[in-house]
């Protein structure tokens, strides 16, 4: 590639940039495996304690989708923004987005058990006469959640699927403004419809786990964790690609660079806003809004909030602040791993205490529901990246995101 | 390559259009400093200063009477003051934006309006700054919100105020902003002072460009103070806007506390803060025939950023609005229906109007590159974004709790001269600086050409 000088001869090189298939083959079997291990240990688990089984699963559950919604945000605002830096790592966004097909069959056991873990879906929990829980009651009227469910799935997966199309079809025909401008029509109302539907997802999910309990910066909170978990996730394939001797030209430093400076951002943003909830419901002392603060604070749990803030907030903060520390691929590397971590503590710490009011408390079933939850969306991902070439090459931006550099 | 680079022209539009040198740039900006002002100048100079004196009058009026002379009562002890305070912080936010978070994101058709931007921020935070000292009542005494110690007063500062948050907030943002802006300027004061026919001018600019050469080492220094500021008011754009919502939404009052006032204040304030560039610049690359340096694409961009902020704004109503309903909070429920049906609905559907329905049309790049349009759009949004704070402040105070306290506001006359008034001191400050100093970054413009960017290269 480095002898490329024409955008056909980039084309080119960058069309046969592919997964070899032998190791498309090898890593397929593992996932498989892992799956397969996931799914049979979890349902055992399910028989044995459904409701931990319903709370671990739903943790793993949106772990998986936030890292896709948050994969489907950046696709859309590159195409918005005609970026050209992530042109190269584009491929690797589309892959992780792609996972979101995934989300609408994984979400079934959620639906399953929604009587085991939400308070609201056990028959009768609102009193009809109390005029103050009348809207809630309509909402979450089964019709009224399963439509918006339906809602939520169908506008993902036509964007993701849109998006996606839009992009690997450029690797068949070769790019074109008119390829670039339908990418962008769909990106801007897509964006818009992402954050409709995921902040309205985060209250559908993990807000009315908590019935009574409510806050408006709380969708956008959930989205901010996902959009991070995406950015080191996406950080951590580029790098184990690099490892197996994949787009070493193509994905270098200077990307790299770009990227670590989005982790930083968005770990920063997400403390922002969770700081903001945090400070408001502590200032204003409202009971109704401390009562899911007093658990989160209280016995172990207090423990797990002080992880999470110096964690998902302390350790990107300090540890990404340096240039030299944003151009250091096994740092980075290390902090998007850890940031990984952390996601999923953000999401346990969001959820568990609904069933673990009384302290921190790990299950298997959080690992074997990850398992299987994981390895099925990493398998949807890693099935599509073997069938395209792992940069845009139809992209007229190739050249330039290639000779991209921080000045 | 380039092939690539020829046939990707559409994705990079040219930054400055028409035949363009280095020389042709020093010129088109130093002549509006050289040249008499045309006198759209002096009738909008005029205007302005008579507005800034009816301000004169209406502060001499409320220093001599008290605040008695506005409409603020109990229950809606703030009015005006605080509507007007907010506003203005808000406007003063496009321009930190344009020049430090734009500039991280590597924006290059921010420098052409840089600098228009960053003048406004400063002369906005100017107007802005003085609504809480003179609704404290006792303006003369305001140093009092500031930690001295005094043996006569006995008082300090409660730090667990966010009023007092404000004072730091407000004075560091207005500190860095204006060292950002002065920063920016000297190599072009510096062109200013080498092109200076009068001896004045040569003394005032070449004091003001404290010695600038041009040399490696100092455009060396210049970039990296550059890179160091943007990097220290990004956090504070963010900041200070946060604050002025905790002013707000750290109390229990339904309309006020909710916890995604923080980032809704600041997408509201970048709003306006567009809408205020977006109306100033239209006028002003038209009177000065600046329309290769400030172009189509430039406002087209603009116009998105404005469509993006109108967005968040929106979502953030529609949040508000459905969450009230959802909490179950009686309370909460009864300040929304009250805000969209009780006396104050006129102001909430204008309000609904200006920063939501019509920014839509802003989709459409026939409305984004057509100057009459967005003129008549960002004219509405400075509307809206006034009545957004307005209907924050005014709609939350004058129902609340108990039905035996409830009120009612309305401004009287001083209340709208002082608003006038302050948009007249704004007006005079920026024609002020339209006359004295450089418009447009010549330096940065000069960098974003394409000979420009062939020698940073090389």
């Amino acid at each position: 590639m480095s002898g490329a000088t024409t955008s056909l001869e980039l084309s080119v090189a960058a069309t046969a940039c592919r997964l070899r298939p032998e190791q498309w083959q090898r890593v397929r079997i593992v996932l498989v495996a892992l799956a397969l291990f996931g799914w049979v240990t979890s349902a055992w688990g399910w028989s044995q304690d459904t409701q931990q089984f319903h709370a671990s699963y739903l943790v793993s559950f949106l772990y998986v989708a936030t890292i896709g919604l948050g994969a489907t945000l950046f696709v859309a605002i590159q195409h918005l923004t005609t970026a050209a830096w992530s042109v190269t790592s584009r491929r690797l966004m589309e892959s992780i987005m792609i996972t979101v097909l995934a989300a609408p069959a994984l979400f079934i056991p959620v639906i399953r058990g929604l009587d085991v873990l939400y308070r609201w879906a056990q028959p009768g929990f609102f009193d009809p006469d109390d005029p103050n829980v009348a809207f809630k009651r309509v909402f979450f009227s089964p019709t009224f959640y399963e439509s918006r469910m339906v809602v939520y799935f169908v506008v993902w997966c036509v964007l993701a699927w849109l998006l996606y199309q839009g992009s690997v079809g450029q690797d068949r025909h070769g790019g074109s403004m008119a390829a670039v401008v339908k990418l962008r029509r769909w990106s801007g109302p897509g964006v818009a419809a992402l954050f409709v539907t995921v902040t309205s997802a985060a209250v559908d999910w993990v807000m009315s786990l908590e019935p009574y309990w409510y806050s408006t910066v709380f969708g956008i909170y959930v989205f901010a964790g996902g959009a991070v978990a995406f950015v080191a996730a996406i950080i951590i394939l580029a790098l184990g690609l690099r490892a197996l001797g994949y787009l070493r030209e193509w994905i270098h430093v200077e990307h790299y660079h770009d990227w670590g400076k989005w982790l930083f951002a968005l770990s920063v943003f997400w403390a922002y806003l969770a700081y903001s909830q945090y400070m408001l419901m502590w200032y204003a002392n409202l009971p109704e809004e401390t009562a899911w603060y007093q658990v989160r604070l209280n016995g172990s749990w207090r423990w797990v909030s002080l992880t999470l803030a110096a964690g998902h907030f302390g350790v990107p903060f300090l540890g990404l602040m340096a240039r030299r520390a944003k151009r250091s691929l096994p740092w980075l590397g290390a902090i998007a791993g850890w940031m990984l971590l952390m996601h999923w503590v953000d999401l346990h710490w969001l959820v568990m205490p609904t069933v673990h009011e009384h302290g921190f408390h790990l299950h298997w079933l959080d690992l074997s529901t990850w398992l299987a939850v994981g390895a099925t969306a990493a398998l949807v991902g890693w099935w599509v990246m073997g069938r395209h070439p792992l940069v845009p090459a139809g992209d007229l931006r190739l050249a330039e995101s290639l000779e991209h550099h921080n000045e | 390559m380039a092939e690539v680079v020829l046939h990707s022209g559409g994705l990079n539009p040219p930054l400055v259009e028409g035949p363009t040198s280095f020389a042709r740039i020093t010129d088109d900006v130093c002549r509006i400093v050289e040249n008499k002002p045309p006198r759209a100048w002096y009738v909008a100079m005029g205007i302005s200063v008579t507005l800034t004196l009816i301000l004169g009058v209406a502060l001499y009026l409320l220093f001599t009477r008290g605040i008695g002379v506005w409409g603020n009562n109990q229950p809606v002890a703030w009015a005006f003051d605080i509507t007007n305070f907010v506003f203005w912080i808000g406007i003063g936010h496009a321009g930190t934006l344009i020049s430090a978070i734009l500039f991280l994101f590597r924006q290059r058709w921010r420098t052409s309006i840089n600098r228009a931007a960053e003048a406004m921020t400063i002369f906005a935070v100017i107007c802005a700054g003085m609504f809480p000292l003179i609704h404290v009542g006792r303006p003369w005494r305001a140093y009092w919100l500031f930690p001295i110690p005094n043996p006569y007063i006995d008082m300090w500062p409660n730090f667990r105020s966010p009023l007092i948050w404000d004072v730091f907030a407000v004075s560091t943002y207005f500190t860095v902003s204006l060292l950002f802006w002065y920063t920016g300027l000297i190599p072009d004061l510096a062109t200013l002072r080498d092109r200076a026919r009068t001896k004045l001018a040569r003394w005032a600019y070449g004091l003001l460009s404290l010695g600038w050469r041009g040399s490696a080492r100092h455009w060396s220094a210049y970039e990296k103070a550059y890179l160091l500021l943007a990097g220290l008011s990004t956090p504070l754009v963010i900041s200070v806007h946060s604050i002025v919502s905790f002013d707000f939404a750290v109390s229990i009052l339904p309309g006020w506390h909710a916890t995604i006032f923080p980032p809704y204040f600041v997408a509201g304030a970048i709003f306006s803060g567009f809408a205020m560039v977006i109306t100033l610049l239209v006028i002003a690359r038209r009177v000065y025939n600046l329309q290769h340096l400030i172009t189509l694409h430039h406002l087209d961009n603009m116009n998105k950023i404005l469509l993006a902020t109108s967005l968040i704004v929106g979502y953030s109503y529609a949040v508000e609005f459905f969450t009230a309903f959802f909490s179950g909070n009686p309370y909460e429920r009864f300040v929304f229906t009250n805000r969209a049906v009780g006396p104050y609905a006129w102001a909430i559907w204008t309000m609904v109007f200006c920063n939501v329905v019509v920014p839509q049309l802003l989709w459409f790049r026939r409305f984004r590159r057509s100057v009459p349009w967005m003129f008549v759009i960002a004219i509405l949004v400075n509307i809206g974004m006034w009545f957004e704070r307005f209907n924050i402040i005014v709609t939350s105070l004058h129902r609340d709790f108990l039905p035996s306290s409830w009120g009612s506001f309305r401004p009287t006359v001083v209340d709208f001269m002082t608003l006038a008034g302050s948009f007249g001191l704004f007006l005079t400050l920026f024609l002020l600086f339209l006359r004295f100093l450089p418009a447009v970054a010549m330096a940065e413009v000069k960098a974003v050409l394409p000979d420009g960017r062939q020698e940073v290269r090389a």
